[in-house]
């Protein structure tokens, strides 16, 4: 396990004094052990309910989760879960190598810190213009390092390391929107082809491809024992928990 | 007396603003007002109950069976994957750069917005294609403004529409083509320049979301449940869509022919024998339901032009237009441009609603010729076929892609508000 080999980022709140953005100060960074969090609105029943939920996630490989990714989008529908299995690998290996290929120089895209992610069901977003920017949502953000904490997953997603998984995920992005021979790269590797006459053969685009390629990259990046897709499942399970808890209120 | 007619107009659109009353009952009523008014008989010639009601509700019957074909047509393309093969064709082959799958949508849209228009097309071409847009980084509202936009640059060959405008403003189906040929090229090229303009101006965006790992999340398996059963169509079937325009336009065909001809396409080239009778049931079943709501409308449509077109209503209306109507061709383009936002919002000079009864107004106290009231109003549904944040396309593409139709409505406006300039000029042009 390599975990936390990158070193935590500085916490979130001292981010978010430093880039303007909206978080409130003081939930973001309310993260650690004992720390008051959301889930504290769940009952406890529920809050176990939601622990084996989320341990039989994690029971699951990793690649199950691109394939989950892949099978959610459009243009999949219907296709064989080995070759979703197949391309999930094929991309998120790519991630890694390209992890290994970049060293530590990033494309330097500015950090926004917003708010209001669960609502949105967002964790981040890369956005391209006006200005190449990378936003991050530092309610998701915080309840993910308060879902690592509750189920005793530390030792994969050590403190900060989601924060830090979300930017090198956007960077990766970036990446590939603006270069079109790693793109180029990208459609070799997961080999679809979308047409073939006799031996011509011109190969196809798997769409969330790059989706599984950011996650593989960001995996690598920042030393996560497991897929960031893991706890993003284990995130929309808690979102989803107290969106029931909010209705029953 | 024309004064209390405009009057009774204003009460009925501020009664569809209000939704207080569904549009086509609202013009119903408006109808029957008018005709109460201008002291039509109750039976018997220009009577009320014989010409209003009863020859007005079938007026229309030639384009309400178009667009009950046009349903069927779309349930089927949708019912054998056509559709959704097309726009995963387009997501294979140019799925990295995003303005080039937002352009071929835009085109698979297009071709769709011929055969149904509105919301059966948009939902046919978004269901699939918003989400795939988005999937490969088009912006929300860029993703939903590509597929109204590709449905708007179909409708100047959306046979019903011909049909449409042929029967209310009693024109030849040729004069119509011929006015929809030259409307197209506006059509188009305000759509590619929306798609290349906004790619570039809002650039890509890509989320980590969490629905994508939710297993609650009931769009997507809706979705995977819908397509499981639909698979790829076969390759010949893709040209389904381009059957009826291709007899219409390029054989000059007759409109319904065209269309069952396409349905037969479709079936022949998906379908196997044994299971055609009860594919072709089920799909003509399930168009009805698509079909209702427009048809409904068209009955409504049909009673408004029959009460406008009485002879005291036109005795009375006559002044009043004719004062009130810019003849300069110039002061005519200026003058209606400015009027384009009126087609919103359920507004006056919607061509689906009383915008028919205007544009019958103008047609029988004879200040335009048919021709230019042919191309007032279909310059005015180019706009309100994109970006009127109340009708069914617009709202349903807004909220499938997670934005409000308004954010859509402001994002269109200036492209198709160009398109409506485009369509006046040529009218102003070759009928003033
Ligand atoms: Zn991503």
């Amino acid at each position: 396990m390599t975990a936390g080999t990158r070193g935590a980022p500085p916490p979130a709140t001292a981010a978010a004094a430093r880039e303007g953005g909206q978080a409130r100060p003081g939930t973001a960074g309310a993260a650690g052990p004992g720390a008051p969090g959301v889930l504290d609105r769940l009952t406890p029943a529920r809050r176990a309910a939601l622990r084996a939920e989320c341990a039989r996630l994690a029971d699951l490989d990793d690649a199950e989760f691109g394939v989950r990714l892949l099978a959610a989008t459009p243009t999949h529908e219907g296709r064989d879960p080995a070759l979703l299995r197949r391309w999930a690998e094929a991309a998120a290996a790519f991630g890694v190598g390209l992890a290994a290929d970049r060293g530590t120089h990033g494309p330097a895209a500015r950090v926004v810190e917003r708010d209001g992610g669960l609502e949105q069901l967002l964790l981040a977003r890369y956005v391209s213009r006006p200005a190449p920017a990378v936003e991050l949502f530092t309610d998701t953000l915080a309840l993910g390092e308060e879902l690592a904490d509750l189920l005793g997953w530390r030792a994969w997603f050590p403190p900060g390391a989601l924060r830090a998984a979300a930017v090198a995920h956007e960077e990766a992005h970036c990446l590939l929107h603006r270069d079109p021979a790693l793109r180029r790269a990208l459609r070799g590797r997961t080999g679809h082809t979308a047409l073939r006459l006799g031996r011509f053969r011109i190969a196809g685009h798997v769409a969330g491809a790059d989706e599984l390629t950011a996650h593989g990259y960001a995996g690598a990046r920042c030393g996560l024992g497991r897929s960031p897709l893991l706890l993003t499942a284990a995130l929309a399970s808690a979102a989803g928990a107290l969106e029931e808890a909010r209705g029953q209120d | 007396m024309g004064i209390v007619i405009l009057l009774l107009m204003l009460v009925g659109v501020g009664l569809m603003l209000a939704r207080k009353l569904p549009t086509a009952f609202a013009l119903v009523l408006l109808a029957v007002a008018i005709a109460v008014v201008v002291g039509a008989p109750l039976t018997g010639e220009n009577s009320i109950v014989d010409t209003v009601l009863q020859e007005g509700a079938v007026a229309l019957a030639a384009t309400m069976l178009a667009v009950l074909i046009g349903s069927w047509l779309g349930k089927l393309m949708e019912e054998t994957g056509i559709a959704g093969t097309l726009v995963r064709k387009i997501v294979e082959f140019g799925g990295d750069r995003p303005t080039v799958v937002a352009l071929g949508v835009l085109a698979v849209s297009a071709l769709i917005g011929t055969v149904t228009g509105s919301a059966p097309a948009a939902m046919m071409a978004g269901i699939i294609g918003i989400p795939a847009m988005v999937a490969v980084g088009v912006p929300k509202t860029t993703a939903a403004g590509t597929i109204l936009m590709g449905i708007a640059a179909g409708i100047p060959f959306e046979l019903p529409v011909w049909q449409f405008f042929s029967t209310a403003l009693d024109l030849p189906i040729d004069t119509v083509r011929g006015f929809m040929l030259r409307l197209f090229p506006f059509a188009a090229v305000f759509a590619i320049l929306f798609v290349l303009v906004e790619t570039r101006r809002r650039g890509v965006e890509h989320a980590w979301s969490l629905a994508s790992m939710s297993e609650r999340s009931a769009g997507g398996d809706r979705r995977r449940g819908r397509a499981r059963q639909l698979g790829d169509a076969p390759w010949y079937a893709l040209f389904a869509p381009a059957v009826p325009l291709v007899l219409a336009l390029g054989f000059g065909l007759a409109i319904i022919p065209s269309m069952l001809a396409g349905v037969l396409y479709t079936l022949v080239t998906t379908t196997r024998p044994r299971e055609m009778n009860k594919r072709l049931l089920r799909t003509l079943y399930a168009g009805f339901e698509v079909a209702a709501p427009p048809i409904a409308l068209f009955v409504a449509i049909g009673i408004l032009l029959a009460a406008v077109q009485l002879p005291g209503a036109v005795a009375a209306l006559n002044p009043l237009v004719t004062a009130l109507s810019p003849s300069h061709p110039v002061v005519f383009v200026l003058v209606f441009t400015l009027l384009t936002p009126l087609c919103l919002y359920r507004g006056p000079l919607n061509v689906y609603g009383l915008g028919a009864g205007i544009a019958g107004v103008l047609i029988s106290a004879g200040v335009y010729p048919a021709v230019a009231v042919l191309g007032l109003t279909a310059s005015y549904n180019q706009v309100f076929g994109v970006a009127d944040p109340t009708s069914t396309q617009t709202v349903w593409a807004a909220q499938y892609s997670g934005v409000s139709p308004q954010q859509v409505m402001l994002r269109t406006l200036p492209y198709v508000w160009c398109v409506a300039l485009g369509g006046l000029i040529v009218t102003a042009a070759t009928q003033l």
